[in-house]
């Protein structure tokens, strides 16, 4: 919505800079987008009326003018073909400026001296969409009863000062330019001059006796309301009218299609003009589309309409698609002696779903969408006989056919001052809350507290108190209501249990060099593919989007891998190999497709290390990392966190009683990742995560060079596991601490060797830490050798070598009985 | 005697000499070995005072013990000035260069958009406020009817939204959670939270994300007004934006509070000067609320006689380009690390 500032002056003094009057209406709600000095850059551009257009003695091409700009007679050289003696066109004089900062200096072409330039509406500036056609060709002609020596600003209303609004949907009735004049006489207190609605009517026919309306379906249509126009002369528009369209960026057409589009942004009802005889039996008929009608709108484009779509027809034919558009063929042309002039409401999300539907925003579906003001529509058609008898554009047949078959009651609205004072925190007084009403045009009646206020029919939004107290808020200023603190009881709970573990898991990566990354929740089919997941996962088995944005987004993601190999991926296309990055989000997933009821969105945490372990500096080694680098960062994680017993191991790929989820991430583990290189990540029996190395295939896949290490943990099932520190009384007695290492089969994983050195030291056993791993020339081939080191302590006592020595001697044992581990000397 | 006495005396000299040029600690060592020792002329000379009468014997005794004291002295002041000479040249010898980088761990970042969610959130908690959540997959109930958005309502456009079917949306903003959180409460109970979370509209170009990051309050209870809201706001977006912001409220329209206010802070990039980033218009829009609609607080089991509240919703990406000065959206989702290492 636009409106300029000198069509609002017709309604309300305005004494503000339009700065002032912008912020005035922003903080009264009509929120102001934008200023626009129109004609800013144009100057000393003035109308002249040709007098003589002479060959150029010298030049073929170049015409020799003489041009009255009332002041005096110029001469002027143009190029220009279009101008004929006696035009009135724009000229910019010597020291004038064209639209482009072009400067006007006197010039002397081919030995004549030339004293300025014809303008085009180019270089006037004017927006091409406003211009018809024939005027943007050349020279832009004037009409012919243009003031001669007038400052073109004038002349094209210029000199004016457009406002651009940002209306809230609530405020259908500031779709109007008189609306807008309503607030600011309101919020200036100043008074409202509204637009005569007096009409002649010379006609002696009635309109009642030239047609009928029917109305096939009340729901549809709530009015539709005619006049009927003789002797109509289509004719170009008056100045004023033009000016007025073209500040609210409207191209003028004619005068039938202008008035009717003046009086539509004057009062926010838009009004539809139909060549009466060209309506078969001159009746109009409101009903809904049948299958698959057709209709040619006035953008000569053939419509397939459908059931739900409201059309205007007469007897036999639709004649125009209510609320957005008319129909071609009973278009206003200059051959239209009778014009039917529709004033009508319809039923405001029928228009929305129309326009929709068929990819049509008009002025008028715009304004119906929003609901037009439905007792108003009989003063609009009178208004606009108003104006076509003004502008001697035709005589107005006598009387109004206005078909209403359910007249709406006005609303009232029952309040007290402290009902509202108690809303808003405030003590207004009962006077100026009716003061505020009142200028905006609410009947109040007053019984000692009680008020009630009848609402203005154009403000359908105002409902109950809630509404009547925003209307007193804004008048008396949002920045005028004072502040208080609320006092508020005790807060139960502050945080939830997965959000502190959020927290935790953010902190601690921080400390461990991982980047945080927020994906978007989507993925698509390339990148599941990618991750070459087995036809059969149900990690295939997405939740999807009915009307996704692109190809890209048309699903949720069931994992974290995806939005993190991308990652990877954009980051390595930018040369950016050194990754350790994480992210923590939700994954969708839900048994039944599509759903019916709420799907589960598990919180997961998930990352990925790739390329080298630390930043290159002299001081760190320049390896990359590997698999023990993702796990060590798991276990720094999940100790951090407290918790216990988790088990990292590989899975047990025959069992038979995985559950379906399990046996999808088991899956993974083979296809997705390095089936050599990863691992589960248990607690009891319970899977809470997986880790691995990326499989070559999916690298290629995801375009990475550099191994990458992947891990994504559970977190709704891991804040379980989560536990509080408690305190371990320090030792008072020094610790003994032996050293072990045994050289066995490179088949025996070393948690098995760890077990069992567990299960065979006793309650003595402190800490077991590996502290070496070593495979090559120095043991025979096809074995390992792992170094641990024991360490014993007696809470009580100080322990002796004696005491430890057959605990040592059990664990050699053991380990030589069970895994034919032998002693490394 | 008087030949001992001389004799005494060279050695004294002597001593003190040699003492005095010894240029380390161990060559002092040994001199004191010399000097002082079982087998130094000093314990000759000693021993030779038996042979002295017992008038001169004491006289001569004296004097040995003056020159033992004086070398004892000497070797004193000798051993601390070559230790301190010692270590002064160790520590010479030991010198680096301070200028090498640092031996650090490499460490992580926190997106941008985590690090104003946590200071938007330590805002409210420290206000006494709790921390909702709720799905992301939402009822169109929740969405939008329950929050006074029937269908076919206008203010529909304003949200864009995914479909899951005809039922389920991708939450459109975090307002549903005030919905979840009065239908799980008693009637009527006090409510003081945030919500933050991801929602989604169906707009994709350099100004819109399709998923961004939203934060929902909901104050309810006996005798909440429009006042309060404005101190709660007020408050927060100065502990955010510091004191010197100033913030405007302004009428506006949200189908689920009435009245409603959008909530201006003056522009931090240009202090109100006028810039591109606030249109020259030197305010910019920072957040969104509004008194509790009474047909929302009806539609979840609360009475608008007995009880009122107020609601708000921010955005968080917003608040993280004006915090960080960031100029393009799209940054936050491309998770570029040269951006992320930034923060």
């Amino acid at each position: 919505m636009q409106t300029s500032i000198k069509w609002l002056e017709e309604y309300v003094e305005i004494k503000e800079t339009p700065e002032e009057l912008a912020e005035m209406l922003t903080r009264a709600g009509v929120a102001v987008d934008s200023i626009e000095y129109l004609g800013k850059d144009i100057e000393g551009i003035i109308t002249g009326k040709i007098l003589s257009v002479d060959k150029h003695e010298n030049a073929e091409k170049l015409s020799v003018c003489k041009v009255d700009i009332n002041t005096e007679i110029l001469t002027i050289v143009t190029a220009a073909t279009n101008v004929r003696k006696d035009n009135i066109v724009p000229v910019a004089t010597v020291g004038g400026k064209l639209a482009d900062g072009t400067k006007m200096k006197k010039a002397v072409l081919r030995g004549v001296e030339s004293f300025g330039m014809f303008c085009s509406t180019t270089e006037l500036g004017l927006d091409a969409k406003l211009v018809s056609a024939q005027d943007r060709e050349g020279i832009y002609i004037l009409p012919d009863d243009t003031p001669i020596g007038a400052d073109i600003r004038e002349v094209l209303g210029l000199d004016d000062v457009v406002l651009e609004f940002d209306l809230t949907p609530n405020r259908a009735d500031c779709f109007s330019v008189l609306g807008i004049a309503r607030e600011i006489a309101a919020l200036t207190k100043r008074p409202l001059k509204k637009p005569s609605l007096d009409v002649k009517e010379e006609s002696s026919e009635n309109v009642a006796d030239l047609t009928k309306i029917t109305i096939a379906d009340s729901s549809i249509c709530h009015r539709y309301a005619t006049r009927i126009f003789r002797n109509v002369k289509v004719k170009p528009s008056p100045a004023w009218l033009k000016k007025r369209l073209l500040a609210a960026g409207m191209r003028p057409i004619n005068n039938i299609v202008d008035i009717t589009n003046f009086v539509m942004l004057e009062t926010g009802q838009p009004l539809h003009a139909f060549d009466y005889d060209l309506l078969e039996n001159h009746e109009i008929i409101v009903r809904k589309a049948d299958k698959d009608e057709k209709l040619t709108t006035l953008d000569d484009a053939k419509r397939t309409l459908n059931p739900d779509m409201i059309v205007i027809a007469d007897k036999t034919n639709a004649v125009g698609l209510a609320g957005v558009m008319g129909g071609l063929h009973t278009e206003v042309t200059e051959k239209t002696t009778t014009v039917l002039l529709e004033s009508a409401s319809f039923n405001n999300a029928n228009i929305r779903r129309t326009s929709r539907e068929l990819g049509l925003r008009s002025e008028a579906s715009s304004r119906f969408e929003r609901g037009v003001d439905i007792r108003n529509i009989t003063n609009v058609l009178d208004r606009t006989a108003n104006l076509l008898e003004a502008t001697d554009s035709s005589i107005t047949c006598r009387g109004i056919v206005d078909n209403y078959p359910n007249p709406i009651a006005p609303t009232e609205i029952n309040f007290t001052k402290d009902k509202i004072n108690k809303i808003l925190g405030t003590n207004i007084d009962q006077e100026t809350m009716v003061s505020f009403l009142k200028s905006l045009e609410f009947e109040i009646s007053i019984n000692g507290q009680d008020m009630s206020a009848t609402v203005p029919s154009w403000r359908s939004d105002v409902k109950q108190v809630a509404d009547i107290s925003e209307e007193i808020a804004r008048l008396y200023g949002y920045d005028n209501i004072p502040t208080s603190t609320p006092v508020f009881p005790v807060s139960e709970t502050a945080e939830k249990s997965t959000s502190s573990i959020v927290n935790q898991i953010k902190e601690i990566c921080q400390g461990i060099g991982f980047y945080e990354t927020i994906s978007f929740s989507f993925v698509n089919n390339r990148t599941l593919d990618k991750l070459n997941l087995t036809s059969d996962s149900n990690l295939r088995k997405t939740i999807d989007i009915l009307n996704p944005i692109t190809d890209d987004f048309p699903s949720l993601r069931t994992t974290l891998l995806g939005s993190l190999l991308e990652t990877a991926s954009s980051n390595s296309a930018k040369n950016n190999y050194d990754l350790k990055i994480y992210e923590i989000g939700a994954i969708y997933k839900s048994e039944e497709l599509p759903i019916t009821k709420f799907p589960v969105e598990p919180l997961m945490f998930g990352g990925l290390l790739s390329g080298r372990r630390h930043k290159q500096v002299f001081s760190q080694s320049n390896d990359n990392v590997d698999f023990y680098d993702a796990k060590g960062s798991l276990e720094v994680i999940l100790d951090s966190l407290k918790i216990k017993d988790y088990i990292i191991t590989v899975p047990d790929f025959e069992t038979s009683n995985q559950s379906p989820e399990d046996k999808d991430y088991i899956n993974l583990l083979q296809t997705t990742l390095h089936p050599g290189k990863s691992a589960i990540i248990k607690i009891g029996d319970e899977l809470i995560g997986y880790l691995g190395e990326v499989h070559p295939v999916v690298m290629n896949a995801f375009d990475i060079k550099r191994k990458t290490y992947v891990f994504e943990i559970f977190l709704d099932k891991l804040t379980k596991y989560t536990t509080t520190a408690v305190y371990q009384e320090l030792p008072k007695f020094p610790a003994i601490t032996r050293d072990l290492a045994v050289i066995l089969s490179e088949e025996i994983p070393a948690s098995a060797i760890r077990e069992a050195i567990l299960k065979s030291s006793g309650n003595l056993l402190e800490s077991l830490e590996l502290f070496d791993f070593y495979k090559g020339e120095q043991i025979p081939k096809g074995s390992k050798s792992l170094a641990f080191s024991l360490t014993f302590r007696d809470k009580n006592k100080t322990l002796t070598d004696a005491e430890i020595d057959p605990i040592y001697e059990k664990i050699v044992t053991n380990l030589k009985e069970k895994f034919n581990a032998a002693l490394r000397s | 005697m008087n030949k001992l006495k001389e004799e005494l005396n060279l050695f004294r000299n002597e001593g003190l000499t040699e003492l005095n040029n010894a240029s380390s600690e161990k060559e002092l060592n040994d001199l004191k070995v010399k000097y002082l020792g079982k087998k130094s002329n000093l314990t000759t000379f000693l021993r030779s005072l038996g042979s002295l009468s017992p008038e001169e014997r004491p006289l001569v005794g004296k004097l040995v013990n003056e020159v033992r004291a004086d070398f004892e002295n000497i070797i004193a002041e000798k051993s601390s000035t070559l230790k301190e000479k010692e270590l002064s040249g160790k520590l010479s010898s030991e010198k680096i260069d301070v200028t090498l980088p640092g031996r650090r761990n490499d460490i992580g970042h926190k997106h941008p958009l985590t690090l104003t969610l946590e200071r938007v959130k330590n805002s409210f908690i420290n206000m006494g406020f709790s921390v909702a959540e709720g799905p992301e997959i939402e009822s169109d109930f929740h969405n939008f009817e329950a929050l006074n958005l029937p269908k076919d309502h206008p203010a529909r456009d304003m949200q864009d939204s995914f479909y899951i079917t005809k039922e389920f949306l991708l939450r459109t903003h975090t307002s549903p959670v005030q919905v979840r959180t009065m239908q799980q409460a008693k009637p009527n109970s006090p409510i003081r939270i945030i919500a933050p979370g991801r929602v989604y509209r169906r707009d994709y170009d350099a100004t819109h994300s399709p998923v961004f990051n939203q934060v929902e309050g909901l104050v309810i209870d006996e005798d909440i007004n429009f006042s309060d809201l404005k101190a709660i706001l007020e408050f927060f977006l100065k502990d955010i934006f510091g004191n010197s912001v100033k913030v405007r409220f302004r009428p506006s329209f949200f189908p689920f509070t009435e009245p409603s206010a959008e909530v201006d802070i003056s522009c931090v990039m240009c202090n109100g000067k006028g810039c591109r980033v606030c249109s020259y218009t030197s305010w910019l829009e920072i957040l969104g609320s509004g008194m509790v609609h009474p047909n929302v607080l009806k539609m979840s089991n609360y009475d608008p006689e007995k009880v009122s509240g107020f609601a708000f919703g921010l955005g968080i990406e917003r608040i993280t380009m004006l915090l960080y000065k960031i100029n393009d959206l799209r940054l936050f989702y491309e998770n570029d690390v040269r951006f992320l290492e930034q923060f």
